[in-house]
């Protein structure tokens, strides 16, 4: 391999069959991008480190059983949004309205404006506005915008189809340009 | 002034956020390599003997036993290992899937590795080890890449 450096297939094999210094090199590549990914997604981001922390004990204790039908990236987000799923689930009071089920069939509105926080960095105003999208939408923006999965992986990470995925992402960038425009 | 477009500016954000490593990940990192090195898989039991009795091995600590002598073997590397117990979580088969360097000759590879699975069994079951043509090695061609 050119390069020297393993492909996630050969870690992943070579993790299946027990090697944790494999493993270790699959949670330092992986791991910053599965944080701002989960940070992004929690309502409550305080448990952030407990959530990432059991994602990637999900994908050691899964991974005799990973056959490689997707990437091994593709599968780690899976584990993560699971696992920010089961939590977010937990803490919110019951009866309450889990927004991923209705996230494709309502209407969207638009954001709470920002203009509160025109003195932040871009890279504040963008969190900020990601807050106020529906996690669905959110979640599509984040793999496809800024981790750059396809949509094919995005619809795998999502259990949906790539036309959802689509739809998702046009009314997420289309939320985001309101909220920032604001912003700016 | 030169404006940015919505999207120009949606793009750039995103591209900060893919190159900006969060401070919590960087600090939590240390902790969770720890912890994924102690992590528990489950796994199955499989039955060994020594002289004193019986005893039980988990079977992902054989897999990861076999997988590093058969690493060992100059030009192979283990691609899959599958294990088969019978009756009271004996070990009846061994299949080591291997990986192996271009131009290896592929017959003396595949003796050397089934002799390194069989002793690795061996060693860590004792007389409950399979027998040797229950230690099976396949080699498989599925790519080749250049050294």
């Amino acid at each position: 391999m050119s390069g020297g450096e393993q492909s996630d297939a050969d870690l992943a094999r070579q993790s299946k069959l027990g090697d944790r210094d494999a493993f270790a090199v699959i949670v330092s590549r992986h791991g910053p991008a599965l944080y701002r990914y989960a940070y992004r997604l929690l309502d409550h981001p305080d448990a952030i480190e407990d959530i990432v922390q059991e994602a990637f004990l999900d994908a050691w204790r899964g991974l005799p059983r990973f056959r490689g039908d997707s990437s091994l990236r593709t599968w780690l987000f899976t584990l993560t949004r699971h696992r920010v799923q089961r939590h977010n689930t937990r803490q919110r009071p019951a009866g309450s309205i889990d927004v991923d089920d209705l996230a494709d069939r309502i209407p969207d509105t638009a954001p709470e404006p920002v203009s509160r926080h025109l003195h932040r960095t871009l890279l504040d105003a963008l969190d900020q506005a990601l807050q106020g999208l529906p996690p669905r939408q959110r979640s599509a923006w984040l793999l496809r915008e800024v981790e750059q999965l396809s949509y094919d992986e995005i619809a795998t990470v999502l259990h949906t189809t790539s036309t959802v995925v689509r739809g998702l992402l046009e009314r997420a960038r289309a939320n985001l340009a309101i909220t920032l425009k604001e912003w700016r | 002034m030169n404006e940015k477009s919505d999207d120009d500016m949606l793009t750039e954000a995103a591209r900060m956020m893919r190159r900006h490593t969060d401070a919590g990940w960087t600090a939590m990192r240390p902790g969770l390599l720890d912890r994924a090195r102690r992590a528990f898989r489950p796994s199955a039991a499989v039955r060994g003997r020594h002289e004193f009795g019986d005893f039980f091995v988990r079977a992902d600590l054989l897999v990861s036993q076999l997988r590093v002598a058969v690493d060992a073997v100059d030009g192979a590397r283990t691609a899959d290992v599958i294990c088969a117990t019978g009756d009271d979580n004996v070990l009846t088969e061994v299949t080591v899937q291997i990986a192996a360097d271009f131009g290896s000759y592929l017959p003396g590879l595949a003796i050397a590795v089934h002799a390194a699975a069989y002793a690795t069994v061996t060693g860590l079951l004792g007389e409950l080890a399979p027998p040797a043509s229950a230690v099976r090695t396949h080699v498989h061609i599925g790519d080749i890449t250049a050294p």
